[in-house]
């Protein structure tokens, strides 16, 4: 009797842990269903977007001017959705769209476009030339900043191959010079801003001028071969605040 | 001379008269002098149980408050988003408790003549500020509305100047435009009407401020009682709003048209323009029962007699007939469907607003600048409209917005280039 109590104790364990490792295997089929059905359609939802982006923000033909999206980092892509809604920055095409948006719609669009394979080869095919001496000083900013004018390397926060780092900080390469010159354009003019401490408000307030163009152009010639990631998140620190990405301590 | 002034006096008395006869009724038909006299503010604390404070929420969002009392980005309720209209931009104002800038100090009785008078602390307020909508409004959702403003965050905001032309500018000449088209509401018996219905007026005409954009606008930006929810170009926003009558929303079931208002999309059609927002900051938060009663209610408004559009270009040959066939098969048909009933990726244009309207702008901006419908609860992941005005030039758009709104609006639609030129430009602020 007691033979017979033990056992079915034992099976009604068994029984019990098969249950629970059957829910956890169907959990877990579901939420890979449902993570496909998130993926599933939303191509064609942001047909929108696609029209100056790309369906995969790739970018489009004729559409040049345009950033495109594929590939930077979800928590960038996020963070400008969010601006364009709440008035951070301004084209009102892009607010027109993402006004009426919740966190939750934009964190997926952010990721689909995340997911996409980097686009990093350059942009502009007929870039304007550059003088060897404006190829010199982009070549110096680029690299090693203007301390004259606390202004620290591109590469510094953007990368050694000028691809972005996980998860707030956008590759520089596969832009186009017209678009960068505007980004940088609107920062000293206040129209564009990124959350605080917003470094990169500084760095285009401090820039000399005539570095614009210089620095625009040169990384608007980078070319990556697709499919260059940003680096992943803490391969490098960054030498200053940035929003709330982690910082070096500034030296004291 | 002396006899000569005493016979002008004798012929100008009468007319003096007269005129002070016709001001005096027209001075009592706006209320008198009773709206004038605003109570004096707070001089006890207001006491306010979560409930009241919970409802209040609701509300201010029924009533849409926060939309217009917010500025993009700024902090909810404390005013300074721009308003456009025909005689310069006003201004919304702080609700927040602030004691300098906003509601600070105010006592309920105040904050409920303000509401249904118009007239506040600073004067008489501008009709932008739905005030013949709000004296609907009953004492106790006023209390509660207060009660939930109150227990903002006090939060100081200088008021961004109004920059009016003269007359508007001076505030006492709101005095001779509410003399002319102001009446105070009298609550409508709704004789006949179930409580459902009734419930469904009160939020249409009384929080919702419906009319405000639905509407038939008259002379000085009147809402004179004959154009009741009407429909025509809502003012300062450049789109059109279209009547909202048993005839315009036959299409819905009552149980479509209150899912519409709740999640901003159904089988007919998805929200876009204006209404987005009004589904966003407002509408996608209401009850079942309540988006049902709005639902009754609108349902039941005795259809209007569609007016003869004089703006509309007379009936001529579609001379785009063919490209804008060819283009529609290009760029529209994928989701919209070939016989413009819709697919899963477009809602039909068959008996779409934009299709049948007698104004064009609501298909040529959509077609220009595309549209994504607002978030919801029942809607989370909308489907976009592409913007089309990086593709398609002015003639093309003419001509395809010509084809859809003749194919299945039958419309005269005569568009032209120029027609489009001109609703060129987004106005976000």
């Amino acid at each position: 009797m007691a033979h017979t109590l033990s056992m079915m104790r034992r099976r009604r364990r068994l029984a019990a842990e098969f249950c629970a490792r059957a829910w956890v295997c169907l959990a877990l089929l579901l939420m890979a269903a449902s993570a496909n059905a998130a993926a599933d359609g939303l191509d064609e939802r942001l047909a929108a977007c696609a029209a100056c982006h790309g369906t995969h923000g790739e970018g489009v033909s004729g559409a040049e001017y345009v950033p495109h999206l594929a590939g930077k980092p979800a928590g960038y892509l996020l963070e400008q959705l969010k601006n364009f809604r709440d008035g951070r920055r301004v084209n009102a095409q892009m607010t027109w769209l993402v006004q009426f948006m919740d966190d939750a719609y934009m964190e997926e669009i952010a990721a689909f476009y995340a997911a996409q394979p980097p686009r990093t080869r350059a942009a502009d095919t007929g870039a304007s030339d550059l003088t060897a001496a404006m190829r010199a000083t982009a070549e110096q900013r680029v690299t090693h900043g203007d301390a004259a004018r606390n202004v620290p390397a591109c590469s510094a926060c953007h990368g050694s191959e000028l691809s972005g780092l996980e998860p707030g900080i956008p590759a520089l390469v596969g832009l186009p010079a017209e678009y960068l010159i505007a980004q940088l354009g609107n920062w000293r003019n206040g129209i564009r801003h990124a959350t605080a401490p917003d470094c990169m408000g500084e760095i285009a307030r401090s820039l000399a001028p005539e570095d614009i163009r210089a620095i625009s152009v040169w990384l608007s010639q980078q070319s990556h071969a697709d499919a260059q990631p940003p680096a992943p998140a803490g391969a490098f620190v960054l030498p200053r605040a940035c929003g709330n990405l982690p910082h070096a301590e500034p030296a004291r | 001379m002396s006899r000569r002034f005493g016979v002008a006096w004798f012929a100008l008395v009468p007319l003096l008269l007269a005129a002070l006869a016709v001001g005096g009724v027209l001075f009592l038909r706006q209320g008198g002098f009773a709206p004038y006299r605003v109570p004096a503010g707070a001089t006890h604390p207001l006491t306010a149980t979560p409930e009241q404070v919970g409802r209040g929420e609701y509300i201010a969002r029924l009533g849409i408050c926060a939309t217009c009392h917010t500025t993009r980005g700024g902090v909810p309720f404390t005013g300074g988003r721009a308003f456009a209209t025909g005689y310069g931009t006003i201004h919304s104002t702080n609700l927040t408790p602030d004691a300098q800038t906003g509601l600070g100090g105010w006592s309920v009785e105040e904050f409920r003549h303000t509401m249904r008078n118009g007239v506040s602390r600073h004067g008489v307020l501008y009709p932008v500020f739905p005030y013949a909508h709000f004296a609907l409004l009953r004492d106790d959702d006023l209390d509660a509305l207060f009660a939930y403003l109150q227990q903002l965050p006090a939060t100081a905001r200088a008021p961004t100047p109004n920059r009016l032309e003269f007359p508007a500018s001076w505030r006492p000449a709101l005095v001779a435009w509410r003399m002319l088209h102001y009446q105070p509401a009298t609550p409508d018996g709704g004789a006949g009407e179930s409580p459902q219905q009734r419930r469904g007026r009160y939020l249409v005409d009384g929080l919702g401020h419906c009319a405000m954009c639905h509407g038939a606008r008259r002379s000085m930006g009147s809402l004179p009682a004959a154009g009741y929810l009407a429909g025509g170009r809502i003012p300062g926003l450049g789109w059109y709003a279209p009547p909202l009558d048993a005839q315009q929303l036959r299409r819905y079931s009552t149980a479509e048209l209150a899912d519409y208002l709740r999640s901003g999309t159904s089988p007919h059609g998805t929200v876009y323009g204006p209404m987005a927002e009004v589904v966003y900051g407002s509408l996608r938060h209401l009850t079942p029962d309540d988006a049902l009663a709005m639902a009754v209610f609108l349902k039941s408004v005795p259809a209007h007699v569609a007016v003869p559009n004089s703006a509309e270009p007379a009936a001529g040959p579609n001379r785009d007939a063919d490209s804008g066939a060819d283009l529609y098969k290009r760029h529209c048909e994928d989701c919209h469907a070939r016989d413009g009933r819709g697919t899963d990726k477009g809602p039909p244009l068959v008996d779409a607003v934009a299709v049948t309207a007698p104004d064009p702008a609501n298909a040529v901006r959509m077609i220009l600048y595309g549209a994504m419908p607002p978030t919801t609860a029942g809607n989370p992941r909308p489907h976009s409209m592409p913007p089309f005005v990086q593709q398609l030039d002015s003639a093309e758009i003419a001509a395809v917005a010509n084809h859809i709104r003749m194919t299945w609006g039958d419309r005269h639609s005569n568009l032209s280039a120029g027609d489009i030129d001109a609703l060129h430009g987004i106005d976000v602020d």
